[in-house]
């Protein structure tokens, strides 16, 4: 008998010939599964199980009962498949019994006495993965050694044993949730597992490979050899390690992605040049150590991202450095071309209806660290303005311009600029 | 057999690595054998402005082929995303193959891989929470107020539930002390100790500290090695401030909030109020002028009377703020020298005579097209 079965759920086979409904005794096989196949996604609480079966059928009508209590299966996804002898056998129909919403017997028709392998396949929910990626940097910042691990958890209610695991990269589309067709959260019992999780693990000798490739708008990860993962548990596999990649550090500000003040962040691509790009980085955590002497690590900050696709960009934040700070200051303020709008001819009949603005600013950044550094600083005005400065300022959008320069270590720097503000009839194109 | 040696041994270390040695158990088993590796070594490092990250070292005995580690910390507060594990040799042959987490335990299982049957030093690093630190500092200026031996202090208290036997803790500086630290329990370490500290005594009038017209006695250092330190970015934190009063004690003058100090930085320190030196306001000009509908420009004279009691000469600082759009006329006067810090703000140096003689500052300026 398949192990989980008896607590889960059960193919059973009738033996006797069809029609038995009425019948109260009835003398059943309990074929187990031969292989089992989960097809995980992350964008839905979605997961695609395909086991396959070797069932033996009587000429003739066969029943095959198929059960799922205490499990989050969508009943209306279950399928049958006849992999081997399919131009014998053929389903004749499905029926759902009323006593039980948790099972459903299908009705087979076989030409002959065969043997034949079948597959069974549905959806259920509770079956998870995750991503998350470990990044050690060098001393020097300047390079890490990236690790990224996937982590699959079962909540399914149904332990999935020596399952082939793909996980899915990529966003689909659902009309209804998986775990609403399965008839919502059941409470579960909690059974010791971990006998099974260290009997799974002992059977697997080396460290596992994650095969990835493409299919349409997603990546398939497909985990070599199988994982049993009782329900309750998570396991985190690795995924890749790549050293050497280049990791670029800019003290940015953005006061509305980051707040107030200099940000360090830390960049990367998932491209050639970063030795990565081989695949799209699946949404997770990424954590950044830094590796002092002696194998010791300090933290340096982490981040939730999305999905990286091949060649976009990772941002890590590792938040203020009180070491490189930047200052703005105005230091003046001229009112100019103020319009009136007048009716009649004293000096009080007249009200002020457009004028223009002309502020000096300073923007003094300095950099108190032992290394070079590299900054970022974006500025955003309001209104119509012109925009004129000391150092090259690039447009980032209409009303963002960005300052980006390198500052040699111990330095500091200033950059003036004149923000020319029109307002009222006084704005262009108004 | 055992026994389950996890809760049994370990009543208040609650972070441990216990080695599986059993062999494979159905999953109804209660029963293992597990052995408890010491911790070697332990380093807390405060680097992080905002976390703590523990290191800690721990020799396992492998077998060879896949050997099973549980880790558990229950009643810590460890971050779980946060855990890394690897071999503390870089060439080690020994694998990490996966991590598996229970459901419902702060417990995790790591299945590693060995090539044969040896002792291996593995190191474990984990964020952990509430461990507090503090940083202070205590300044002893010299009677003349032109030195001071300034004292670096690094407190840290221990609530994260685990209690640290003996333990490296690192400060962002670097500077390591050894420490036993149990839960709940609180120290404070003198990290590092500068003598003969310059020091610059400044009186301040300053609108952008105070409303109240009081003038503030600050101390200014800056953390450089021409006056002897510049050693070390100073980190926030309190500074208590005390003067040798040349009798051999010392009288506690008053503290402030040091800020964030980079290397080539200033630190200003407010001791308190210098009530010898008292600072009169008078708004003497408020005229409109130039008004145009609903647009004018102001003609406005601040006078500042201020009288230094003290019997020696004093310079004060005077911090004023104007808003909008304004121009000082060229007949101010009664300063040694203004700076316009920004377009709202002007800093004026006046020389204040001894014994309460009075001296004016006359701030003559105008604000151009208010409405």
């Amino acid at each position: 008998m398949n192990y989980c079965s008896r607590w889960l759920w059960a193919l059973m086979l009738a033996v006797l010939a069809a029609p038995a409904l009425q019948a109260k005794e009835e003398l059943v096989t309990l074929p187990k599964r031969d292989t089992v196949q989960l097809t995980i996604y992350n964008s839905v609480d979605l997961t695609l199980v395909q086991e396959t079966r070797t069932l033996s059928f009587k000429k003739g009508n066969n029943r095959l009962q198929f059960s799922w209590a205490q499990t989050l299966i969508d009943p209306t996804s279950v399928e049958f498949r006849a992999l081997t002898q399919g131009d014998k056998l053929e389903v004749l129909d499905t029926s759902y019994p009323a006593e039980s919403n948790e099972m459903l017997i299908w009705t087979i028709s076989a030409e002959a006495d065969v043997s034949a392998r079948v597959e069974i396949s549905y959806f259920t929910s509770g079956l998870t993965w995750s991503a998350q990626y470990v990044g050690m940097l060098a001393a020097d910042e300047a390079s890490m050694t990236l690790t990224a691990y996937v982590s699959v958890t079962n909540r399914s209610g149904e332990e999935y044993e020596n399952a082939q695991v793909r996980l899915v990269v990529g966003s689909i589309n659902l009309v209804e949730k998986i775990n609403q067709l399965a008839g919502g959260e059941r409470e579960r019992y909690k059974r010791d597992a971990e006998g099974e999780m260290r009997r799974a693990t002992r059977e697997s000798a080396g460290k596992k490979d994650i095969v990835k490739e493409g299919l349409s708008e997603y990546y398939i990860y497909t985990v070599g050899g199988t994982e049993t993962i009782p329900h309750g548990w998570s396991k985190r596999l690795e995924s890749f390690v790549q050293a050497g990649v280049p990791v670029s550090t800019v003290y940015t500000y953005d006061a509305r992605k980051y707040g107030a003040g200099l940000t360090k962040l830390l960049t990367f691509k998932n491209n050639v040049e970063h030795k990565l790009g081989k695949e799209p980085l699946p949404e997770g955590t990424v954590r950044l150590y830094r590796t002092m002497g002696g194998n010791a690590l300090s933290y340096v900050g982490e981040v939730a991202t999305p999905y990286i696709a091949k060649n976009d960009e990772i941002k890590v934040n590792a938040g203020a450095d009180a070491e490189v700070t930047m200052k703005l200051t105005r230091l003046g303020l001229e009112k100019k071309d103020l319009a009136f709008r007048r009716w009649g001819g004293r000096a009080e009949d007249q009200s002020l209806e457009g004028w223009t603005t002309v502020e000096d600013f300073k923007l003094e950044v300095k950099n108190f660290r032992n290394k070079d550094v590299r900054f970022e600083i974006n500025l955003v005005f309001g209104g119509d303005f012109d925009f004129d400065s000391s150092a090259e300022a690039s447009k980032v959008d209409f009303q963002t311009r960005r300052f980006a320069q390198e500052l040699k270590a111990g330095s500091s720097t200033q950059i003036a600029f004149k923000l020319t503000t029109r307002n009222g009839t006084n704005v262009k194109n108004r | 057999m055992k026994l389950r040696l996890f809760a049994a041994a370990l009543p208040t270390a609650l972070a441990c690595a216990i080695i599986g040695l059993s062999s494979p158990t159905p999953a109804e088993a209660r029963i293992k054998l597990a052995t408890l590796p010491d911790r070697e070594a332990v380093a807390v490092r405060f680097d992080h402005p905002n976390q703590v990250l523990v290191e800690e070292e721990r020799t396992i005995a492998l077998q060879a082929g896949v050997n099973n580690i549980d880790f558990s910390w229950a009643g810590t507060n460890i971050d779980k995303g946060s855990i890394v594990f690897r071999p503390a040799a870089a060439d080690s042959k020994v694998e990490i193959l996966s991590t598996s987490y229970p459901p419902g335990e702060n417990a995790l299982t790591w299945a590693v891989s060995s090539p044969d049957a040896r002792s291996e030093k593995f190191r474990i690093s984990y964020l952990m929470g509430n461990i507090q630190r503090e940083t202070s500092y205590q300044a002893m200026v010299s009677k003349d107020e032109t030195t001071c031996s300034f004292k670096h202090y690094f407190k840290i208290r221990n609530w994260s539930g685990e209690s640290f036997a003996e333990a490296d803790f690192i400060t962002r500086d670097g500077k390591k002390f050894e420490k036993a630290l149990s839960q709940g329990e609180a120290k404070r370490v003198l990290v590092n100790k500068w003598d003969n500290v310059k020091i610059k005594k400044e009186y301040v009038y300053d609108l952008t500290r105070q409303y109240e017209g009081k003038v503030l006695t600050d101390y200014v250092l800056v953390n450089s090695k021409d006056i002897g330190l510049g050693q070390i970015p100073l980190e926030f934190g309190k500074v208590r401030i005390y003067q040798d009063d040349g009798k051999g004690t010392a009288a506690f003058t008053g503290e402030d909030w040091g800020r964030f100090t980079p290397i080539g930085d200033e630190m200003r320190l407010n001791i308190g109020t210098a009530q010898d030196i008292k600072v009169e306001f008078k708004k003497m000009v408020n005229d409109v002028t130039n008004r145009r509908g609903n647009v004018y420009d102001t003609d406005e004279l601040d006078q500042y009377e201020i009288k230094n009691f003290k019997d020696s000469e004093v310079i004060l600082t005077l911090v004023l703020r104007v808003d909008g759009e304004w121009e000082m006329m060229k007949d101010a006067s009664g300063f040694e020298s203004f700076e316009r810090m920004d377009n709202e703000t002007v800093k004026f140096r006046v020389k204040c005579p001894p014994k309460g003689a009075p001296v004016l500052l006359k701030f003559h300026y105008q604000r151009k097209d208010v409405w």
